[in-house]
């Protein structure tokens, strides 16, 4: 037996380590299967604070990297190592709630529960984290969420990325320390309450990190009553549809809080694809439909401040191409099944095996002003247009936006990427080609926050941040780590 | 090089994966899931020990990028097959809408093909199964039982008639290791009067055991055998109580061999259609029960309400539901060849269970499998739960009079 795994075997139990190449071999990816597979040497599940610290000391003495990883739901190669070996350190067992404060409104966890699970709870008490996590948040968990500033899986509009709502983290840096940040840097504060404060927002540094400069272990959020009252309903919406989505949008939020809790647009291109692309399709009462949709759902304390912000919204709606589509599932109404059946973490999944078994979607999504959601739609039709020779020839890719939607102030995930084939032949051209719209994509000034390999590697590849900038992140990282020990290769790092 | 022929078959299946994991604890309570794979808290819990874990290693196998092992294969049978992993993967859970993929992955057939590769090299089933597949092979059970024992309990005096339209098929376990169970049928079939025969000394083994941990020669050589006998004699309707029994021969048996000459139902279903047709009136009960719904009957075969509507229709009788049921029902455990393999770990999922039907407060936890009784009352009586395991045969049986 190796030092190394007799010492991890010392530090979390042996039957929570494993070097098994079966084992190993089901952590090489995430969600990336465009991606190579790089199998850790070894995987360990700690299930305390203390075990992942030991586990982080034992790679500095032995000068070997490791990966955190939750639920391993990344779709850049965030949770998987970049190169072969080192440790995988899976996160899921830590999944407890520590504690459900109603005096500060707040939830601390262990960072491997899953965004469902700790709603499911939360949910219990008529409470819940507002934004919701990513679309994977049946899977993803708190940690990653954070590591990556989700959003996607439900509150989006209302609430933002789920950074945002982040009182405080107990983190594990890379020699091996932990750190309480937030209102609990204090040793004299009575519990967790406030994020900003007691100088620099240290909390700040470890969100979106993707693992590279502390492991998260604990993580205070603050959480929300659940209203009362709420709408979803759903339109056909005219063309240009971008720029009539992109008008109603700001249009909102220049009228300030109106409880918008999720909206999204999908073109027209992808509401006919989902009909073209497969025998079934996958939402039926969308069956010969012609026009792009658009959809929100709505929160509200008080059935007259419902109805008072409906009419405002609808108003807006029409006024930009709007048509309602009726009002249950089964006329279309897409938004009553995200709201009412939570299916806002299966979003994406009409999506995935899209084009049947072996296709995997390349992700570029990415965050974008409101006013420029258009913009950047054409250039993505553009990119298409200089790309279709190459994409045909690849078994026939797909690219485009699939869906936007509103999060943040006047913030807009664009959900735009490729959908290829998993399969030996076509997986370099695959690479080559999720490269080069990424690197297009931030050129044209999309914001990504699911960086993982792809998106961290793309930003220094195309000069993105300024020379100082980088130079600042390379001395944070340097200074934290000075063994490369975390997520070694993510920015160059 | 391993051949993985079994497994190559259904790459389709290994490669619609998307990987994102819901198989393992997806929680979503507007359509009363809460969480997926029983065995993953009870495990080291590394991704193997759940479905995208087993898949990804699928593609591995196949790819050649991974050899079979033993300890591959001891994983490989630390799973009780239930399905909840496929009601879970990307399942819209509404009509209106089909997520593509859960067109494309049959969880628990491909991981039976990952088994079935594994005998073929030589890697499973895992030891206590080969000592059942020896014993059937003589004596056509599992339980190391003499094949003419098979009808002790039957009791005395009565016989059973060796033809009618309809044929029982009695299965193993309740024969040899819970005969209060087919006393219980007996007894309903009697008092509906209905006309049915069973056919031993044909009735073999139905090969549930063997379908399911990949011995599939042996599951083979048992299904034509009971195939041929039931269509010697005639029988035009086959009942099954034993859930694993139905299941296998209702879906195993048409998937290797095609279409049955015979109808095959399932005793709950017999059991509903004779209440509605006045057939069976059971005094009151006076019992407050929780359902526990079988694997086999359930998520495999689709049959949630008959044992429902049966419960319903008896007098006194009043249903308090678990919070997991139908299709996002906790397994019991004892499945995929668990009990047999792994009985400790069974017993210790069956206990989840129990924990939850006990938040109901009801008496009894009542289901409609042999094999989900015997596991529950394992667990019971582990915890020292006053919660009664019955099967629904038995609580219909003793309130007929």
């Amino acid at each position: 037996m190796s030092s190394v795994l007799r010492a991890l075997e010392d530090a979390v139990g042996s039957e929570y380590v494993s070097d098994e190449d079966f084992v190993t071999y089901a952590y090489a990816r995430g969600m990336d299967a465009a991606l190579p597979a790089n199998p850790p040497e070894y995987v360990v599940k700690p299930g305390t604070t203390e075990e992942v610290a030991e586990v982080v000391r034992i790679a500095n003495r032995f000068k070997i990297p490791i990966v955190p990883r939750g639920g391993g739901c990344c779709l850049t190669g965030g949770s998987k190592p970049i190169e072969k070996g080192g440790i995988l350190l899976d996160t899921t067992r830590m999944h407890r709630i520590i504690n459900i404060d109603e005096n500060t409104l707040t939830v601390t966890v262990e960072c491997g529960i899953t965004w469902a699970e700790l709603n499911s709870k939360l949910n219990e008490l008529g409470y819940y984290t507002g934004n919701l996590g990513p679309g994977s948040g049946m899977s993803a968990v708190v940690g990653g969420g954070l590591s990556h500033h989700s959003v996607g899986g439900g509150g989006g509009a209302k609430y933002g990325t789920c950074s945002e709502h982040c009182v405080a983290l107990e983190v594990v840096l890379p020699n091996g320390n932990t750190i309480n940040t937030g209102s609990n840097a204090s040793v004299y504060t009575k519990e967790p309450f406030c994020r900003f404060g007691f100088g620099p927002d240290l909390t700040g540094l470890f969100l979106g990190d993707n693992g590279l400069l502390g492991i998260k272990t604990k993580a205070t959020l603050e959480i929300f009553p659940r209203p009362k009252y709420h709408a979803a309903k759903t339109f056909t919406i005219e063309e240009p549809s971008a720029e009539n989505a992109a008008k109603i949008w700001l249009a909102w939020r220049k009228r300030g809080d109106l409880g918008i809790y999720d909206s999204q647009w999908w073109p027209l291109i992808m509401v006919l694809g989902l009909q073209l692309l497969l025998d079934v399709p996958p939402i039926k009462p969308w069956v010969g439909l012609q026009k792009a949709v658009f959809w929100y759902t709505m929160e509200a304390e008080t059935e007259e401040q419902l109805e008072a912000n409906m009419k405002i919204v609808d108003q807006i709606c029409k006024e930009h191409g709007c048509e309602e589509m009726g009002p249950e599932i089964k006329d279309g109404n897409i938004a009553k099944w995200h709201y009412e059946e939570q299916g806002h973490w299966l979003n994406w999944h009409s999506l995935w095996g899209g084009m049947g078994p072996g296709s995997v979607p390349l992700t570029t999504e990415h965050h974008i002003a409101i006013h420029r959601v258009p913009y950047i739609s054409q250039k993505l039709d553009e990119w298409e247009a200089a790309h279709r020779a190459e994409l045909d020839a690849n078994g026939g890719m797909q690219t485009g936006i699939s869906t936007a939607i509103l999060c943040g102030h006047t913030t807009v995930e664009v959900d735009s990427g490729l959908i290829g084939w998993d399969k030996p032949e076509y997986r370099e051209k695959n690479l080559e080609l999720w490269k080069s719209q990424i690197e297009m994509l931030l050129r044209e000034g999309a914001m990504p926050y699911m960086v993982g390999e792809m998106y961290s590697k793309g930003l220094i590849d195309t000069e993105a941040f300024s020379g100082t900038y980088y130079e600042f992140l390379k001395n944070v990282k340097q200074a934290l780590d000075p063994n490369r020990i975390l997520s070694p290769g993510k920015f160059y790092l | 090089m391993a051949k993985m022929e079994n497994t190559k078959k259904l790459s389709d299946m290994v490669y619609a994966c998307s990987g994102i994991g819901d198989c393992r604890i997806a929680y979503r309570w507007a359509v009363g899931r809460y969480g997926v794979c029983p065995v993953l808290e009870h495990s080291p819990q590394f991704d193997p020990f759940y479905a995208r874990g087993k898949i990804r290693i699928a593609k591995g196998l196949i790819e050649g990028e991974l050899e079979p092992s033993e300890e591959l294969a001891k994983v490989l049978y630390q799973c009780t097959t239930c399905g909840n992993c496929h009601s879970a993967c990307h399942q819209s859970m509404c009509e209106y809408i089909e997520l593509p993929i859960s067109r494309f992955i049959d969880h628990t057939k491909l991981f039976e093909a990952m088994r079935a590769d594994m005998v073929e090299e030589g890697l499973g089933p895992m030891p206590r199964h080969k000592e059942l597949m020896e014993w059937t092979k003589k004596e056509h059970n599992p339980y190391m039982e003499k094949h003419e024992d098979r009808i002790k309990w039957i009791p005395e005096g009565k016989t059973i008639p060796q033809k009618a339209d309809m044929v029982w098929f009695m299965g193993c376990t309740e024969p040899y290791r819970q005969p209060e169970l087919a006393q219980a049928f007996l007894k309903i079939l009697e008092a509906a009067g209905v006309e049915f025969a069973i056919i031993h000394p044909e009735e073999w083994c139905c090969g549930s055991i063997f379908f399911r941990t990949g011995v599939w020669g042996l599951a083979e050589e048992l299904a034509k055998h009971n195939i041929e006998a039931l269509k010697a004699s005639g029988a035009k309707r086959v009942v099954i109580h034993c859930a694993g029994c139905y299941r296998t021969i209702a879906k195993d048996y048409p998937e290797h061999f095609g279409e049955l000459p015979f109808q095959v139902v399932n005793a709950v279903e017999l059991i509903r259609d004779l209440m509605k047709e006045g057939k069976l009136k059971p005094s009151e009960a006076n019992v407050k029960v929780t359902y526990h719904d079988p694997c086999h009957l359930g998520r495999h075969m689709g049959i949630y309400d008959a044992p429902r509507e049966i419960l319903e229709m008896m007098p006194g009788v009043e249903l308090v539901e678990m919070r997991r049921i139908r299709d996002a029902a906790w397994c019991c455990g004892a499945g995929g060849g668990v009990k047999s393999g792994f009985p400790d770990l069974a017993v210790e999922i069956a206990k989840d269970r129990i924990k939850e039907a006990e938040e109901t407060e009801a008496e009894l936890i009542v289901t409609a499998c042999p094999f989900c009784v015997r596991n529950l009352k394992d667990a019971s009586e582990a915890l020292n739960s006053k919660l009664k395991v019955v099967d629904i045969v038995e609580l219909l049986a003793e309130n007929l009079g």
